[in-house]
């Protein structure tokens, strides 16, 4: 019985421990917000699921992923801001520099695909008009 | 010994050669930030002016050592890259989305500390930003994003 509890308790804190290492959160939590021009559609929502939201959130371990973007505070953000932090997702996919070769290099599958890209892009700019008429 | 110094001394000399091609320094700039947003007050034009129209602008001033290598590669090259990044002499060609991403960065950078970078604020000492002068370059960056918008 005492075994039992120490292989438990060991395989506890063994994947807690793993899930510490490796600190990607998958998981999203946007919540509504007071700008209703943003919106985000699921096949979007699943990109930044997979390949963004890890780093880019309010409780990331990345200092500059949350410093530089943080897909929760989006939907709160003024319009101007929000502006902005689109054109730099559309300018750093189009350049390929997001997710980061450092990350994708742990977690290959977090690469946008071509058609991917293509969609994040296409979001940024359909809010950007939305937004500004641009 | 000697002679390691005259090698020193060889290559310098050989290095001078070497074209640094300093992109070129325009004063009429139509496009420029400041010339066609008479309304941005002056602190700010005056930061903008001394601590990041040398890399972020056509009008690059060129002190005499820029022009000796390998100090002239550098400034080349930091200067074209910051120019390609954000030029304030082009600043009315860009849209008004990558204005505001433009702006957005701005933001962040002098925030954190990245802008100016310390290669060019340990000579230019006049150029480091105190964190009253980040504080107005920061709300001036947010005030204007928004301005763009109304």
């Amino acid at each position: 019985m005492k075994n039992v509890i120490i292989i438990l308790a060991i395989t506890v804190i063994s994947f807690t421990a793993i899930s510490f290492t490796d600190g990607i959160v998958t998981k999203t939590n946007i919540p509504g917000g007071n700008n209703p021009a943003f919106s985000i559609p699921d096949n979007v929502q699943t990109i930044i699921d997979n390949s963004c939201y890890g780093c880019h959130n309010s409780d990331s371990k990345s200092t500059k992923g949350k410093m530089k973007l943080r897909f929760d505070k989006m939907p709160n953000m003024k319009t101007g801001k929000l502006v902005g932090k689109l054109s730099k997702i559309r300018k750093t996919i189009t350049k390929g520099k997001m997710p980061p070769k450092k990350i994708l290099a742990e977690h290959p599958e977090m690469a946008l695909t071509k058609e991917e890209a293509s969609i994040m892009t296409t979001w940024a700019n359909d809010v950007i008009k939305e937004l500004s008429g641009e | 010994m000697k002679k390691i110094l005259y090698v020193i001394i060889g290559v310098l000399v050989i290095i001078q050669f070497i074209p640094a091609n300093l992109p070129e320094v325009s004063s009429d700039n139509p496009n420029d930030l400041l010339l066609n947003n008479p309304d941005i007050k002056v602190d700010v034009k005056l930061i903008l002016k001394t601590s990041c129209y040398d890399c972020h602008s056509n009008e690059t001033y060129y002190p005499w050592y820029s022009y000796v290598a390998p100090i002239s590669f550098l400034v080349s090259r930091d200067t074209r890259e910051g120019r390609e990044e954000l030029n304030f002499s082009e600043w009315t060609t860009y849209k008004k989305s990558d204005m505001a991403g433009l702006l957005d960065d701005i933001s962040e950078e002098v925030s954190e500390g990245e802008m100016p970078m310390k290669i060019f604020t340990i000579i230019h000492r006049d150029a480091v930003l105190s964190d009253n002068e980040k504080e107005i370059v920061v709300s001036w960056a947010d005030d204007f994003t928004e301005s763009l918008f109304e």
